[in-house]
């Protein structure tokens, strides 16, 4: 009987669980949030995308400050956020607290602080991307519907609410941001002085219509006009620059298929990761079909495999001048495939983040 | 997207952390994979908070997830993001060690993904064999064929001696070398 010598195999396996753990919990959750807002921005994003392409690389719409008054006779929130440039900011955060990461989409600019622990998680949204139900009961975001609670203190002038843990404020004028409170619920918030103060200054000082840019591991040149960067998430190590690590490029041809996969996925647009925190490429994944390559002097993997009825091309290369990247393309006709597109297109900057673009395209 | 579900979602994760872990390691017979396993896992977790919370059995539902993502590796797009960065270097497959095939923790890293996470929830979760089917998403038919051709590649990996009952014992310590598995025509 070989049963028994498996149990006994498992048992001591799992007996020898190491103590270390490179499991981060705070990790997952935060990388869970960016997809849910990834899904959410793509939900929101994919019947315009055409225009919204257009419109993301123009000029923010609008002038917007926000300032005292009623809102509605405020200046306007920009119809369509930059996404090369996040539109808001942390001001203030508690002491020992840091910005963690965030993203920006046409409709929406988000991020996340903290320590160890649940963290503050700031949502800015676009104008029109919110509404207020007819009774003012709630707050209607895309993907979200936040439950009003109570008139909270103004926010820099504006109306604000308390909802669950968190609070909403408009901005400007058809601009709703939502600050996320580490609590377990509004009562927690409500009565504890410390908190609440904390959570008026951190809404208070959120810092709009920012002009820092995001920095690009790599530059793309020679693709059609209609390429657009897209839904980017960034990070900043230690204070220094924006630091763009995921984003997609749409094509022209890029649509949304919302039920493939758990988050849904774009065909014919190249899903771009590239940091110099290093990363495996698992060349030996016996999950899909593995070609390693050399391409412009880059030792690569090339990936063959099948989510959801759809062909996938992955190309990841581990040690790429200290970077580590990765470009997945779904869908049967790309209008190109990923080696191609790494080989002509794409020009890796180094580790050296002064020497990145702010310009990801051209 | 709320504090309440973070607060929620951490305390849960944290008390199930470690047999999440200890799971992940059985079935990937490596600790660094086993990790990423788990990490990828944590995150879907947090992405169907609602439905974990909603479950009936929450650990059977995040049992099954890290079971269903250890079979499917790649069915989440950005699913390279969740890999834990820095810590594991890229190095070829090992080679194939002749006397490591026939031990049985080799013989049990050789088996294919779904045979393995068969074998895992009958023998090391305890689980019969209608629960080890929900999990798989299969039929029972499935998974009793699917122990049984696991325990058969198992034996002939091993030889005679497991036949007549005297079989490999587990190995003392450390890892067999992961077979290299030939990728997919």
């Amino acid at each position: 009987m070989i049963e028994p010598q498996i149990r006994a195999l498992f048992a001591e396996i799992a007996v020898g669980e190491p103590a270390c753990s490179r499991v981060d919990p705070r990790l997952a959750r935060r990388r869970g949030r960016a997809r849910l807002r990834w899904r959410r921005a793509c939900l929101a994003g994919s019947s315009v995308l055409a225009a919204a392409a257009v419109a993301a690389l123009a000029v923010v719409v609008g002038p917007v400050r926000p300032g005292s008054g009623p809102p509605a006779a405020g200046p306007a929130a920009p119809r369509q956020f930059n996404p090369l440039i996040p539109y808001a900011s942390f001001g203030w955060l508690p002491a020992g607290e840091s910005f963690v990461s965030g993203g920006v989409t046409p409709a929406e600019s988000y991020m996340d602080a903290g320590h160890i622990g649940p963290e503050w998680s700031l949502d800015v949204y676009a104008r029109g991307q919110c509404h207020l139900t007819g009774s003012a009961r709630g707050l209607n975001c895309p993907g979200s519907k936040l439950q009003i609670s109570q008139r909270a203190p103004d926010i820099a002038g504006h109306r604000a609410f308390w909802t669950g843990p968190g609070i909403a404020w408009q901005y400007a004028r058809g601009g709703w941001a939502w600050l996320s409170i580490p609590a377990a619920n509004l009562s927690a918030v409500l009565h504890s002085k410390d908190l609440l103060h904390e959570v008026l200054k951190i809404a208070g000082h959120v810092r709009y219509d920012v002009t820092t840019p995001l920095v690009f591991p790599a530059r793309f040149s020679g693709l059609p006009s209609q390429w657009q960067v897209h839904n980017i998430s960034y990070y900043v190590p230690d204070r220094g620059l924006l630091r763009a690590d995921e984003y997609m490029l749409t094509t022209g041809n890029s649509r949304f298929h919302p039920h493939v996969g758990d988050l849904g996925v774009w065909t014919d647009a190249p899903y771009i990761i590239a940091h110099p925190r290093g990363g495996t490429c698992t060349p030996h994944d016996p999950s899909s079909q593995n070609t390693p390559l050399t391409i412009n002097g880059y030792r690569v993997v090339l990936k063959r495999f099948h989510i959801g009825g759809l062909p996938v091309q992955e190309l990841c290369g581990a040690h790429a001048d200290g970077l580590w990247f990765d470009i997945q393309m779904f869908g049967a006709h790309p209008s190109i495939n990923v080696a191609s597109l790494f080989k002509d297109h794409m020009r890796l900057l180094g580790t050296n983040p002064a020497n990145w673009t702010s310009k990801p395209i051209g | 997207m709320s504090s309440g579900r973070d607060a929620e979602y951490t305390e849960y994760v944290t008390a199930r952390l470690s047999s999440l872990r200890r799971l992940a390691g059985v079935l990937c017979q490596d600790w660094d994979r086993a990790d990423d396993l788990v990490q990828a896992t944590l995150t879907k977790l947090y992405v169907h908070w609602g439905r974990v919370r909603a479950a009936t059995h929450p650990d059977a539902y995040a049992r099954a997830v890290l079971v269903r993502e250890f079979i499917h590796e790649r069915r989440s797009v950005w699913v390279t993001r969740v890999r834990l960065s820095g810590v594991v270097a890229d190095s070829p497959a090992a080679a194939v060690d002749h006397d490591a095939v026939l031990d049985l923790r080799a013989a049990v890293a050789a088996l294919p993904p779904r045979q393995r996470a068969a074998v895992v929830l009958r023998f090391y979760c305890d689980l019969n064999v209608d629960q080890a089917a929900e999990i798989l998403g299969c039929s029972s038919g499935t998974v009793k064929s699917q122990t049984a051709r696991a325990l058969e590649a198992v034996r002939r990996a091993l030889g005679p001696a497991s036949a007549a009952g005297s079989g490999a014992q587990p190995a003392a310590a450390g890892w067999a070398p992961d077979l290299p598995r030939r990728p997919r025509p």
